[in-house]
């Protein structure tokens, strides 16, 4: 008699949540309609992305002549007649034009509206009310509608009615995150300009805004499953990434003070940064006291861990500067792989404390990595429309409802007899109407 | 005067004063933390801010690491900064879950909730007896969240993970900075953060899946990977120009213009212009409308081409160094495009704005005593967005949650104790234990 083998946890839970297996299974939001109509916004676009990542039936409204956001891309580099920044967010959803500022235009939105679950808009505030077609008309038509306005400055509050337009890098600069990052200046007396407070590569305030919305949308969904109530819901993509501030108020009331830029260091855990290497740079961390007692033990400074041996001393800035040399003197001995494999290995057989290394990877070594292609955080998929591209996929692996991506985006109207033909029951005749016109 | 009617109507129906006349939409959810530093324990922050009930469990003692995390070793009424910002809305327990009886307390607590969220290494929950593979037996419902750096599975597994580690590994640092520095690592926990908050996201569909369904399910989630999602073009340019993408300092190589320059005064301001329409505005704004018909300028594409993104952006940042910030933020609101002040902690505190909307909230608790602190991101009508208290000391609900959740009798709780499989706070190192003025009673909940 023999006992199968338990299987080792890894492998029993990769039988399950396998992102490979991900087309098999149901889709957690496959009952719910959302109505995107963001406008040279890609916080609106993200949060109906990840809706339609989810399942849901996402119907994207563009202009008759389509989304300016379509040319948001590096240069103005086209693919296909359209940019790789609103390429990448096209993600499932199925691609209308209706012209919302005609009267017809806003009636059949709000036939639409009656029927869906979920609005997303990112016009100036009041902007969708002028026209009728606001949550506080929408509502009237079906009150389960849950209805959600993304905006820099919000729906209320002193500065809503400001008039100043929602781009990333200014909700990146409200935030907050931006006055905290970045270089500070090596002489004080002659700042480089590339030592200044400094943003996020990528659209982080727009990305944090539209995460904020769904998070929102989604609680909404679960209250309205017992309450049967819709709600307005207003998300400042401002706010949305300053709250992912780690302690900007509270420092400022408690201590009369602004957490200072101080580059790759932290204010709050050291060490925690960027070493040089032979041969690139290395990320090293030792923070609570078992940690650090690892580290010094690694590179083989007992001295440092009696020099500096509670955080009181290691938070200390003048000594960080002191304590980051001691252990560049190791670092810019050994190369990545050295520090890497002498670090995993203290890791592995000694263990008392865990010191975290890592490689300052560029896009392109990422994207050549193994590892990402083999979780599908990256995949090349083949578009109907577009043809062959590489996305990065939602990180989740799910049991029973993993996202996906079926189609990265459509032409501007692509979908427009489909949609029109399945909501409304507008047939060619009727859409020839309404092009004449210039409704779509 | 109709937009006027409309931000009387937007206010009447989100007013944050109204906050607790009205209900909370995950009143019904319960979930249980067992984790440690930001990527964890954000998410359950998250959705306590949305009305979940959250017991984080901690070990006894030292309970989370989180609890140093704090600028400059400098503790604001003994509760590290950092940790503030995620134990709000929590019961705060500490049982040692290593243990079988700890185990078994903790599977009690799972049997009556709703979300499991951890975010220790690959396994180790399951060793203990705890991982999805045992709870889903007593609570087939159960949706359960492993966050961590790479996932449960894969060649990275062994591979111990923090914050900073996505933000380079993913590319977030190299495509983030300016081209003669290095790769920046954000000044925020931005992997954690926004780790947790789109962690979330995946939290919530499975709970409209079991709203439909009654079936609850395992999530798994690397930080690292869901940073690779946020690198908007990243890839898809990549992929087409066999280029890698570097990183361009302040300005957005994607949209023009948008960058971060001087003004007169002294301040960094981001000034932006999605549209054609918006960049019209500008140009009125600085005084140039032919910039918007000239044919380098006219269209976004054009604008986008190299040259003429640099010769417009050397003319903004010329135009503003000869405005105050005052200046440029009326001229922007008048011709609408988009400009804004790098804002700190000082400006956020002092932003009438932001205390009208509950970003900047007040919040008076029993422990810790009154602050501010960063607060609710999305309003809703509804069902808005709360902080009830700001966090507790170290095992300091355990009694009250074993008995009113639990229904231990006073004595199991106390046999508990004396066996150590719960405890409170140890003294050293601080963060843990209650703030030296603490009366020694307010914020006890009896049980």
């Amino acid at each position: 008699m023999h006992m199968e083998k338990e299987k080792s946890w890894g492998d029993w839970i990769r039988e399950l949540d396998d992102p490979a297996k991900n087309r098999e299974k149901p889709e957690a939001l496959d009952h719910i309609t959302v109505l995107d109509v963001s406008y040279a916004n890609m916080a609106g676009c993200f949060c109906t992305s990840t809706l339609a990542e989810f399942g849901a039936n996402v119907i994207r409204i563009e202009p008759p002549d389509g989304d300016p956001a379509r040319t948001f891309s590096p240069w103005g580099y086209m693919h296909m007649g359209t940019g790789l920044g609103y390429l990448n967010e096209g993600r499932n959803k199925h691609h209308v034009t209706l012209n919302l500022e005609s009267e017809e235009g806003q009636e059949i939105f709000r036939k639409l509206a009656r029927r869906a679950d979920v609005v997303v808009e990112t016009f100036l505030p009041g902007t969708m009310d002028a026209w009728g077609i606001g949550y506080r008309q929408l509502k009237e038509l079906n009150p389960r509608l849950i209805y959600c306005a993304l905006y820099t400055y919000g729906q209320f509050g002193p500065k809503a009615a400001c008039g100043k337009a929602d781009v990333d890098v200014v909700d990146q600069a409200y935030s907050g995150v931006v006055s905290v990052s970045g270089e500070p200046p090596e002489d004080p007396q002659n700042p480089k300009p590339s030592e200044v407070p400094t943003k996020q590569g990528n659209w982080m305030g727009w990305y944090a805004g539209g995460a904020w919305a769904s998070v929102a949308i989604l609680a909404a969904l679960h209250y309205r499953v017992g309450s049967g109530k819709g709600q307005f819901i207003d998300v400042s993509p401002a706010e949305a990434y300053g709250r992912c501030i780690n302690y900007g108020i509270t420092y400022y009331y408690g201590f009369k003070d602004t957490i200072p830029r101080v580059g790759n260091y932290d204010v709050g855990v050291f060490p925690y940064t960027y070493f040089k290497c032979k041969d690139g740079f290395a990320f090293l961390s030792g923070f609570a006291d078992p940690n650090w007692k690892a580290l010094c033990t690694i590179i083989n400074r007992p001295d440092l861990q009696q020099q500096f041996p509670t955080i009181f001393e290691r938070l200390n800035v003048d000594n960080m500067k002191v304590m980051y040399k001691e252990i560049e003197k190791w670092t810019t001995a050994h190369t990545y792989d050295e520090i890497f494999d002498a670090v995993m290995d203290y890791n592995k057989n000694i263990g008392q404390g865990v010191v975290v290394p890592g490689r300052i990877s560029s896009p392109m070594d990422t994207m050549k990595a193994e590892n990402w292609w083999v979780r599908m955080a990256l995949e090349t998929i083949d578009d109907p429309h577009y043809g062959e591209v590489t996305i990065a996929n939602h990180a989740h692996k799910m049991t029973e409802t993993p996202p996906r991506v079926k189609w990265i985006c459509r032409p501007v109207g692509a979908d427009n007899y489909y949609v029109y033909a399945r909501m409304l029951g507008y047939g060619p005749k009727r859409l020839e109407e309404l092009k004449e016109k210039g409704i779509i | 005067m109709a937009r006027e009617d409309y931000f009387k109507w937007a206010e009447s129906v989100l007013d944050p004063s109204k906050t607790f006349e009205k209900p909370e939409a995950l009143a019904d959810i319960k979930i249980v933390e067992l984790c440690t530093l930001i990527l964890g324990p954000s998410l359950p922050a998250y959705l306590s801010e949305l009305g979940a009930t959250v017991f984080k469990v901690e070990l006894p003692g030292m309970g989370d690491t989180m609890r140093s995390l704090t600028p400059f070793a400098k503790f604001f009424n003994g509760a590290a900064m950092g940790w503030l910002k995620e134990a709000r809305n929590k019961y705060h327990l500490a049982i040692d879950v290593r243990v079988q009886e700890g185990a078994e307390l903790f599977k009690e607590l799972v049997k009556r909730s709703d979300v499991v969220v951890e975010n220790l290494r690959a396994g180790t929950m399951d060793k203990w007896g705890i991982g999805y593979r045992q709870l889903r037996e007593i609570n087939p419902r159960i949706i359960y969240i492993a966050l961590n750096g790479f996932g449960q599975w894969g060649p990275y597994l062994e591979r111990p993970s923090y914050d900073a580690i996505a933000q380079s590994e993913s590319g977030e640092a190299w495509i983030s900075g300016f081209p003669d520095k290095l790769p920046m690592k954000a000044g925020i926990w931005l992997a954690d953060y926004y780790g947790g908050l789109v962690g979330a996201v995946g939290v919530l569909a499975a709970l409209a899946h079991r709203d439909r369904t009654g079936r609850g399910q395992y999530i798994e989630y690397s930080q690292a990977e869901n940073l690779m999602r946020a690198m908007d073009w990243t890839w898809l340019y990549q992929h087409f120009t066999g280029k890698c993408r570097e990183r361009y300092g302040n300005r957005d190589v994607s949209i023009c213009p948008a960058d971060i320059v001087p003004s007169k005064d002294g301040e960094m301001v981001a000034i932006g212009a999605a549209t054609d329409k918006q960049f019209q505005g500008l140009c009125e704004a600085m005084g140039k409308p032919e910039l918007a018909r000239d044919p380098r300028f006219a269209t976004h594409l054009e604008r986008l081409k190299e040259e003429n993104a640099l010769e417009l952006l050397a003319t903004i940042r010329q135009w503003a160094a000869g405005k105050t910030y005052g200046e440029i933020d009326e001229l922007a609101g008048r011709y609408g495009f988009g400009a804004q002040k790098v804002s700190n902690g000082k400006d956020h505190f002092e932003d009438e704005h932001l205390r009208k909307r509950n970003f900047t909230y007040y919040v008076d608790d029993p422990i810790y005593g009154d602050f501010y602190e960063e607060g609710i991101a999305p309003k809703l009508s509804e069902t808005p967005g709360r902080i009830k208290w700001a966090g507790k000391p170290v095992g300091f609900d355990n009694e009250y949650v074993l008995k009113r959740f639990l229904g231990l009798k006073t004595k199991k709780i106390k046999y508990l104790k004396e066996k150590n499989i719960i405890g409170k706070w140890v003294d050293v190192p601080p963060g843990r234990k209650p703030p030296e003025r603490w009366d020694g009673k307010s914020g006890i909940l009896l049980a």
